[in-house]
């Protein structure tokens, strides 16, 4: 198990190299001194410095005791070291950056593997969680700055941070601490309003305050893609910890309802779902980043034009929300079914931790974190390849961006410290 | 009941599950069954896009002068500039590209549809030089007409009748193709519409141009004979209140099919239109083939046909004239030209005559097509006779060269936009090849004074050039 793990280690690594050293032969040419100029690049001191940081992480997670999920990280590590190479390959020149924030995520990372028990001790506190996630959520409402057509940024100076991001961690926090405290109350029918089995509301009253911040996201700040993700992981884990359906109809019925209230109301959410409906109305204009995006997955094939040898660039924010349309394009169906079969694959293993988990809590925490990845990347590619209406998400592990990143990694943390249990 | 949450993590988890494959069967779908016509689409700028590796094939003309040439991978210059412009078109990253630049680029950069199958191999196999293109364009021909049109808004295309090889495409006003994307706003803006292919996306009302076709249509229905007199007072009652008259309100008085052609006289052809009605114009038109736009390296922007069915009989008098809402492209006008001096066939027009490995060795040669059986040999005959009178005694004298048979139809165009477009269709059968035309000048008044002088113009340029 434990040499098998370190193999575990070699394909990102192993990804990231190839896919560096490829573009740095095709920009350089064959026969020039490499080594010299190697040491001039700016990204090659914090690339060694991620190395590093994923080395020291892998052994710590490999000694622990107990001992820590070992898939879990190596798949992360895999789909990052994908984002980085179609990074360097899309910007070269917001590499280091993307390296930095790497950095950042792994040694937040490591700070929680240390802190672990600290960490699990939050869910003692689910009041807190939730007043905490909701004032992330309306601090960009009233302090936000619009970039990108999304009102969900906090700018400090130079500082650019998308709360959402971490709202996400807490939420997954505070559904699984209130739900785990509450199930039983939650799971007990008290009235009933036609067919749906309601509970009493001041039960129910949290829940709908974190439904109406999604919602308020969805219209306000116009982050149609961190409304649908909060919507849905609060639908998922109140099912799973209460197994009722009522709510979940109720949860869809409100969320329809506002759909379809702010589709006659904001002319932002008609647009991506006229676009949706029918993007070859005008696919030089709205519904040009999606045309675009399925010309890439139609131009990619089965086996893609080849690393550098596709036209993604064509594609406004590729580097971002639209990364999975460069990968297709480059590495083709093969590529991306693997880079869904990653996604998949750790979604099953943050399940199987939640459970072979004990407490209630923890069950909830493990499934929500690993729904938060699977879910978000679902919206995302179903968006990108018109499955489902453009909501703008980042690509778990693989979209540039440092508040995605760390957050990322501080999720993974969370999942990786519920795997080591409750024993001492 | 912890059992009982497991499960209910269970179910959740196999549901999102669930959703992720149909997502990947969603993804697999199109990236495999839909993948030929999404990387083909021609929105798609993939396949437009410069390699810039690539050492890009020339495009010649039919004396292999080049019309577009690379001396740089990369770089890329067009030693004609505007006047081929319609021709060669353009390729920019940020524009997309146009003409034999955008319909030719994968042959241009010698990629074969063998090697998009082969997906990242195919880099393998990846030539540095393209392939050149050999058009049926003559530069000469092309220069004749550009020179012809002076400046003015207008289109000339010139074909040859019995293979269907195109030998000018002029529009005019033009632009330079090199450097398209700094000039792009500026010529988008621009009201007089330079990045329009007037041949083959302008629609202009044929006016008189369509009598000859309509004589057509008129005989193939039985509805006239070529002995039937038509008496012109100068005006024909169409109903509703409404009449048709001729130009500089002449009278030809009693006049048969042939003479009514000569003189084109609107009075016959708006009886004509009336008496054909819907049904008889609709089959007329389809027969030569209006209803069919080209596809292909001359890509046209479809005619616009009236609904036929919904006409009154002042419309159907009107279409009889070429006019009401009927729309046409010069291209198709020089179609139904050739066909009646080519028997009644139109043979389908091309303009990429070879393709040519960088070596110089034959990879492609175009093989002439019929297109469209028009009309039949006998009456292709009785009316090229009677497009033979209208340059020797009739409106289109300004179009006759001595000792060659020319045959033509003038057209005077009534349009929302201004002066009559001047226009001018017709046929030449010179000593080398048998050419068909068509001269627009848009808002040029008379044809037969306006366009007939560039067909001269171009039929002496290929008589002094052989």
């Amino acid at each position: 198990m434990r040499n098998e793990s370190w193999t575990l280690m070699l394909p990102p690594l192993g990804i990231m190299l190839t896919g560096l050293g490829i573009l740095l032969l095709r920009q350089q040419g064959m026969g020039h001194p490499i080594l010299e100029q190697l040491v001039e690049l700016p990204y090659i001191p914090w690339m060694c410095v991620c190395i590093l940081l994923a080395a020291l992480i892998q052994f710590v997670l490999l000694h622990s005791r107990p001992p820590a999920d070992p898939w879990m990280f190596p798949t992360a590590l895999f789909l990052t070291s994908i984002g980085l190479m179609m990074l360097a390959r899309l910007k070269m020149e917001l590499l280091p950056a993307q390296l930095k924030w790497l950095c950042i995520g792994m040694l937040l990372f490591l700070l929680m593997l240390r802190l672990r028990k600290f960490t699990l001790r939050l869910t003692e506190y689910p009041y807190l969680l939730g007043i905490g996630c909701v004032v992330l959520l309306v601090l960009p409402l009233l302090f936000g700055t619009e970039i990108g057509g999304s009102r969900n940024w906090i700018v400090l100076g130079s500082f650019r941070v998308q709360p959402s991001e971490f709202g996400k961690i807490l939420l997954v926090l505070f559904l699984a601490a209130y739900l785990s405290e509450h199930r039983h109350m939650l799971s007990l029918p008290s009235r009933k309003l036609l067919l749906l089995r309601l509970p009493p509301f001041r039960f129910i009253a949290p829940l709908l305050c974190i439904w109406s911040a999604a919602i308020l996201m969805f219209v306000v700040a116009k982050d149609l893609g961190s409304a649908l993700l909060f919507f849905g992981i609060a639908v998922f884990m109140t099912y799973m910890a209460t197994g009722s359906r009522s709510y979940v109809c109720i949860a869809c019925a409100a969320f329809s309802l506002a759909a379809v209230l702010s589709y006659f109301m904001f002319g932002h959410v008609r647009v991506r779902f006229d676009i949706w409906l029918d993007p070859w109305q005008d696919p030089g204009g709205m519904a040009y980043q999606v045309v675009q995006s399925l010309f890439a997955l139609g131009t990619g094939g089965v086996w893609g034009t080849g690393f550098g040898f596709g036209h993604p660039g064509i594609i406004p924010e590729v580097h971002t929300d639209f990364i999975f349309s460069a990968i297709a394009e480059e590495f083709g169906l093969v590529g991306a079914l693997m880079v869904m079969l990653a996604y998949l694959l750790f979604f099953y293993e943050g399940i199987r931790v939640a459970l072979t988990r004990r407490q209630t809590a923890h069950m909830l925490l493990a499934a929500g974190a690993a729904s938060v990845f699977f879910l978000q990347a679902f919206i995302i590619i179903a968006g990108v390849t018109k499955f489902l209406p453009l909501t703008g998400i980042t690509l778990p592990f693989i979209s540039y961006g440092g508040s995605s990143m760390v957050s990322s990694f501080l999720l993974l943390g969370i999942l990786i410290a519920v795997s080591r249990g409750e024993g001492a | 009941m912890e059992e009982r949450m497991k499960k209910q993590i269970l179910h959740a988890a196999t549901l999102l599950m669930l959703a992720f494959g149909v997502l990947m069967a969603y993804v697999a779908y199109l990236m495999t069954f839909q993948s030929e016509a999404l990387a083909l689409h021609p929105l798609n700028p993939r396949s437009s896009v410069g390699e810039d590796h690539i050492w890009r094939g020339s495009l010649l003309d039919a004396k292999g002068r080049p019309l577009a040439e690379s001396d740089l991978p990369g770089a890329r210059s067009y030693p004609y500039g505007k006047m081929m412009a319609p021709v060669t078109g353009y390729f920019g990253e940020s524009t997309g590209s146009a003409g034999l630049e955008g319909y030719a680029n994968r042959t241009l950069l010698g990629i074969t549809d063998e090697m998009g199958r082969m997906g990242p191999v195919a880099q393998l196999f990846a030539a540095d030089h393209g392939n050149h293109v050999r058009l049926t364009i003559d530069a000469d021909v092309q220069q004749a007409a550009w020179d012809g049109l002076d400046g003015r808004r207008g289109a000339v295309v010139v074909l040859d009748a019995d293979t269907g090889a195109v030998l000018a495409l002029v529009s005019s006003p033009s632009f330079d193709p090199s450097d398209i994307e700094a000039q792009w706003d500026g010529l988008l803006q621009r009201e007089d519409s330079p990045l329009l292919n007037r041949p083959l996306a302008g629609l202009y009302p044929p006016g008189s141009t369509i009598k000859p076709m309509i004589a057509d249509i008129a005989l193939e229905k039985q509805i006239t004979d070529p002995g039937e007199f038509f008496e012109c007072s100068g005006l024909l009652d169409v109903g509703g209140g409404y009449t048709i008259k001729e130009s500089h309100d002449e009278a030809h008085g009693k006049l048969t099919l042939g003479e009514a052609i000569r003189e084109s006289c609107n009075v016959t052809f708006g009886t004509l239109g009336m008496r054909l009605g819907g049904q008889g114009l609709s089959d007329g038109f389809h027969r030569f083939a209006f209803d069919r736009p080209l596809q292909g390296e001359l890509m046209e922007n479809g005619n616009h046909l009236p609904d036929f069915y919904h006409l009154d009989s002042g419309d159907l008098a009107q279409i009889g004239i070429g006019q009401s809402s009927l729309l046409v492209t010069p291209m198709h006008m020089a179609l139904l030209a050739a066909a009646m001096v080519h028997g009644g066939i139109i043979m389908k027009p091309y303009m990429i005559d070879e393709v040519l490995s960088p070596s110089g060795a034959v990879l492609h040669k175009t093989q002439p097509e019929e297109w469209a059986a028009a009309t039949t040999e006998e009456r292709a005959r009785m009316i090229s006779a009677w497009m033979r009178d209208v340059v020797e005694k009739g409106t289109g004298t300004a179009a006759a060269v001595s000792d060659v048979p020319v045959f033509g139809k003038t057209g005077t165009a009534e349009n929302p936009a201004g002066d009559d477009h001047a226009w001018f269709i017709g046929s030449a059968r010179l000593p080398e090849r048998t050419i068909a035309f068509a001269v627009l000048v848009e808002n040029g008044g008379e044809g037969g004074r306006t366009a007939a002088p560039i067909a001269r113009d171009v039929m002496m340029s290929i008589l002094s050039g052989n």
